[in-house]
């Protein structure tokens, strides 16, 4: 099966067709797919603050990334079902979209600092190493190329 | 006499070079600030309402993470006007642009609403679940933020 006919298949399944023909589908499964994002993003910034030594210093980083990991991991599943939703219902901009692609390594790659930094951070002791705040920092940056990565899929159809 | 003006402001050469070459790079700038303020904010409130960090104070909480809030929010002003001047007649007279601007309003009223009168007697609750007002001004904002979110996404759908 190529790509090409992959897509048109996927184009004509009930749920795309349904979508597709749905008024406001799209826009609104993007709605969701921000707010989810928002939300993952500034606990993302908290998380690696805190294993920088900043921010909310106050609560132990174990007990944090206690809290705040979980959340991101949730926020991570609704971003997964509502941006398969969005590849579904318009499977022509993403499939042949060199920067969805893109998107996709550095998503990727975001999940696994999630892993490792969520790992570190649960017996993270002491003062932050070098390594460990360097992470934060690539982390947050991964994110941040994630976000406009996604927005410029829009640009590049 | 409006109409005249922003005219003129989107024929200026900073709004041609906007809606002709830098959109894109302005609006993931936009993306970013906004996840940022939102997102800080749903921590913020989710607190607010007493479901989300209770082993924190509510100040603590909001000292930590609202400048967080307030520097994405003049980014994304910042980065709005840019884009808003780029169409400033197509904005202007689009429905979800003036949802928007009004939820936005509705918002900042909440909170300064919030911070003249709940937030006065936060000595009593600062640990503890915060009362009625405080768990409504948490949901309110969450709500009028989610919209302002909703209607900046349909803006791109109706201009």
């Amino acid at each position: 099966m190529t790509l090409q006919s992959f897509g048109h298949w996927l184009e004509s399944t009930a749920l795309s067709q349904g979508l597709q023909s749905t008024h406001g589908a799209i826009a609104d499964i993007q709605i969701v797919h921000i707010l989810a994002l928002a939300t993952l993003f500034a606990l993302a910034l908290n998380l690696s603050l805190r294993i920088a030594g900043r921010g909310l210093t106050a609560e132990p980083v174990p007990s944090l990334a206690g809290r705040f990991v979980p959340a991101i991991w949730s926020c991570l599943a609704v971003l997964l079902i509502s941006g398969t939703l969005l590849i579904v219902a318009e499977p022509g901009r993403a499939i042949f979209n060199k920067v969805f692609y893109t998107k996709m390594v550095l998503v990727l790659l975001a999940v696994s600092f999630t892993l490792w930094l969520s790992a570190v951070a649960r017996r993270q002791e002491g003062k932050p190493t070098r390594l460990r705040t360097t992470a934060a920092v690539l982390y947050m940056l991964i994110w941040m190329s994630v976000i406009v990565a996604g927005r410029f899929i829009a640009y590049m159809v | 006499m409006i109409s005249e003006s922003l005219q003129w402001l989107q024929g200026t050469s900073l709004a041609v070079a906007v809606s002709e070459q830098w959109f894109p790079y302005i609006e993931s700038v936009h993306v970013i600030t906004m996840a940022l303020v939102a997102g800080t904010l749903f921590i913020v409130d989710t607190r607010l309402m007493g479901i989300t960090s209770k082993g924190v104070t509510f100040s603590y909480l909001s000292e930590r993470l609202l400048p967080w809030t307030w520097w994405a929010f003049g980014g994304s002003v910042i980065t709005g006007t840019l884009m808003f001047m780029g169409n400033a007649t197509g904005y202007y007279d689009n429905t979800c642009f003036r949802w928007k601007m009004s939820l936005m309003l509705l918002a900042g009223l909440n909170m300064a609403c919030f911070q003249r009168v709940t937030f006065r007697g936060v000595a009593a609750w600062d640990s503890a679940r915060p009362p009625l007002a405080a768990r409504l001004a948490g949901i309110l904002s969450i709500v009028l933020w989610s919209g302002v979110i909703g209607f900046g996404r349909w803006i791109g759908f109706t201009t």
